[in-house]
């Protein structure tokens, strides 16, 4: 039977092209702000910027350590975001598979290209936290776990990209690693969160932020995403044009 | 002419086929308890300079689960490799069928073999490294993270396979795409096992959310597993 | 059912932006032997796989066996047989058994007798319980042949069903072929010209993925044939 219409392919030049150059700019100045934000204008947790070390709430506080605090500042955007560009890889992977167009594979492989970029960036800004806030190099606590095992699972999904030809099957195959992926990663955390460890127990963070945490939090994940929005269409166009270029190649040789 | 028989069926023809391949060359079962027994080996020297069993019995749960996930990577490669060899996939793939049958049936041989193996294992590690410890009055549990752990690597196990089977280097590869996903399954059925073999009496407060996340784990992952196995095998 | 064994109208597969079948349009009686012809990439097997059902057309409509290939996929794979340069048999399982798998699998009635008709028909009934590993390249094929004819299928692709056979299994293969023609359709991509002439009773040559030329073979102009051939394959008919 006659089949079903095209779907819209992203394509070079539509107006998310138009975009990218200013969410760049936008990310540029908003993740700056938020820089200046965590340090000027965000109260420091637990009341006071202490001189040399001092008994808060029944531990030994350096100043050191309530610096540490604004790590918490662009460790959870840039997991948010991570977990942002997570869902549309995985959207365009369930795009790819119904539809079989290339373009969909492709953007699913820049997401997750965009996703490492975040998913690495949140290990180091977390492993400077453990360093710091709880004084050891590393903990197998849920979140710090949940992102390595993400970490892993993303290069594997590379290292399976390199591992096939067809573009089809790699496609497919790819797709198909992405999406159960996707699942496994809200699993081990819930797993890692659940199930009492003997030797680390789970670290209940304080939760609940002041009205400036808040703030400063949402300044620096919009700059985040309007960066992680930019660098998947700059890399997009980038792949997209060497593909063109590819093809009028293999036409030149005909 | 030719009546399509229900996918019970088939999915019947196609185990049959597997355990009849098994019963001939007996390669799966072998190649795995003779791996399994080699990863006991290493264990008897990496724990040689332990001082008692009871260092050895908090970390046994791992020890295990570290041995099954080593023995079932190694069935998992070779359970599509031989589908793949002469093609024999692809015949199978010209028969009208519902494609959920090849991956119950694929996944329930590999659960087979790998239970089997697990079975034999686990004796022969108590016998080297616990022997002197004697039996907990929980053991029986032990069962259940052994199915629940099992089911999963089984259902997980046979996607990746089938993926990596039609790639380069596919034994390190299945290896690389498995056990990051298993890690939950691997984290919880430790756990539940660890739990079970140290038996001290409120042994349920780590066993029972461990058991309950396992099980969780498995229906996700083998309903995404079995959903996802239609793109996977047609590719 | 129509008297076409197979239709095709503008069929295209698209990978990425290179079209692997472009527009190919085409209709094969019941009953004829088509061989496919033309150079590495210009999108034979990919047909084959797209009539086959092993792989989805971007764009157009395929009827196999009076069914719809995309809309009908098992109503036509039960009509269909497929031969190729692999045996698609288990090594490790008996002639017998590997037979025995598929016949169940497609729900032959009386399976076992089938099987063992099947293995007399191909000459292989005196080592029918022997394992498959065992057999020399021509003996595989042989199995294999029986294997795609298990469920009597009316539409038979052959896919370089010669690469790997010595001469004298190739004319094994062929007897086995001429006495199974009755009745079916074939369709057969091979680089031996000779023998797809030979064989055939249309012939189509496909460059690019373009339909180059598609006629029957009664009413080929044989040096039109050769000049054609010549031009998109590259090489002489001899």
């Amino acid at each position: 039977m006659a089949k079903t219409k095209q779907p819209k392919l992203p394509e070079i030049g539509q107006w998310p092209d138009r975009l990218a150059p200013a969410a760049i700019i936008g990310a540029l100045v908003l993740t700056t702000v938020g820089f200046l934000m965590a340090f000027f204008y965000a109260v420091p947790v637990n009341g006071a910027a202490v001189n040399g070390a001092e008994l808060i709430g029944g531990s030994m506080v350096t100043s050191k350590l309530l610096l540490s605090q604004k790590i918490f500042y662009f460790h959870m955007p840039v997991a948010i975001t991570s977990m942002v560009v997570m869902v549309f890889m995985a959207y365009y992977c369930i795009r790819y598979l119904t539809t079989r167009e290339q373009r969909f594979d492709m953007c699913a492989k820049v997401c997750m290209e965009v996703a490492l970029l975040f998913v690495i960036a949140t290990m180091i800004t977390g492993e400077m936290w453990t360093r710091f806030e709880w004084g050891v190099w590393w903990t197998w606590e849920p979140r710090l776990t949940t992102y390595l095992i993400l970490t892993i699972l993303v290069i594997a999904y590379f290292i399976l990209r390199t591992a096939i030809d067809d573009p089809e099957r790699r496609g497919v195959f790819a797709a198909v690693f992405g999406l159960i992926s996707f699942l496994d990663v809200p699993i081990t955390f819930m797993v890692t969160r659940i199930i009492p460890s003997s030797l680390h127990p789970v670290v209940m963070r304080e939760s609940g932020m002041t009205l400036d945490m808040g703030l400063t939090v949402a300044v620096c994940a919009v700059g985040f995403l309007l960066l992680a929005f930019g660098l998947y269409r700059f890399r997009f166009r980038g792949q997209r044009l060497a593909e063109r270029t590819q093809a009028l190649k293999e036409a030149l040789d005909e | 002419m030719a009546s399509k028989p229900s996918a019970w069926r088939q999915y019947k023809i196609l185990l049959a086929k597997d355990l009849r391949r098994e019963f001939h060359t007996k390669d799966m079962i072998t190649s795995m308890g003779v791996y399994a027994l080699l990863v006991l080996i290493i264990y008897g020297a990496a724990l040689g300079q332990t001082s008692s069993s009871l260092d050895v019995l908090q970390m046994s749960g791992g020890l295990l689960w570290a041995l099954f996930v080593l023995t079932s990577l190694l069935g998992l490669n070779r359970s599509f490799s031989y589908e793949r060899e002469a093609a024999a996939l692809d015949g199978i793939l010209l028969v009208p069928m519902d494609r959920g049958a090849i991956f119950l049936a694929k996944a329930t041989s590999n659960f087979l073999f790998m239970l089997v193996v697990e079975v034999i294992a686990l004796p022969v590690f108590w016998f080297f490294f616990l022997a002197n410890t004697g039996l907990p009055a929980s053991m029986p549990y032990v069962a259940v993270p052994l199915l629940l752990g099992t089911i999963g690597m089984a259902g997980v196990g046979t996607l990746l396979s089938t993926i990596t089977a039609a790639t380069r280097g596919k034994d390190i590869l299945l290896a690389v795409l498995f056990i990051p996903l298993i890690f939950p399954l691997l984290y919880a059925c430790v756990t539940a096992t660890t739990a079970v073999l140290v038996g001290s009496v409120d042994f349920m407060d780590a066993f029972f959310p461990s058991v309950a996340l396992s099980a969780g784990y498995d229906v996700v992952m083998l309903l995404a597993s079995w959903a996802l196995y239609d793109f996977v095998i047609s590719a | 059912m129509t008297n076409a064994a197979i239709t095709t109208s503008k069929l295209t597969k698209r990978f990425g932006d290179r079209k692997a079948v472009d527009a190919v349009s085409l209709e094969v009686p019941t009953g004829a032997f088509l061989s496919i012809f033309g150079p590495n990439g210009a999108g034979k097997t990919t047909l084959l796989r797209i009539l086959s059902t092993a792989m989805h057309a971007t764009e157009g409509s395929v009827q196999v066996a009076g069914f719809d290939v995309r809309e009908q996929p098992d109503d036509v794979r039960a009509h269909i047989g497929l031969i190729s340069h692999d045996p698609m048999l288990y090594p490790d399982l008996s002639a017998l058994e590997n037979l025995m798998v598929f016949a169940q699998l497609y729900g032959v009635p009386n399976p076992e007798q089938r099987c063992l008709d099947l293995l007399d028909a191909v000459g292989l009934k005196h080592r029918r319980l022997d394992v498959a590993r065992t057999f020399s390249r021509g003996m595989t094929q042989r199995l294999s042949i029986a294997r795609a004819l298990i469920h009597d299928p009316e539409v038979v692709f052959l896919d370089e069903p010669y690469s790997g056979l010595d001469p004298h299994a190739v004319d094994v293969f062929d007897q086995l072929l001429a006495s199974q023609r009755e009745g079916r359709t074939f369709v057969m991509v091979s680089h031996d010209l000779q023998k797809g002439l030979q064989l055939c009773t249309h012939a189509l040559v496909m460059a690019k993925g373009k339909v180059v030329s598609f006629q029957p073979k009664d009413a080929m102009d044989e040096a039109a044939f050769a000049e054609v051939y010549r031009q998109t394959v590259g090489a002489g008919v001899a």
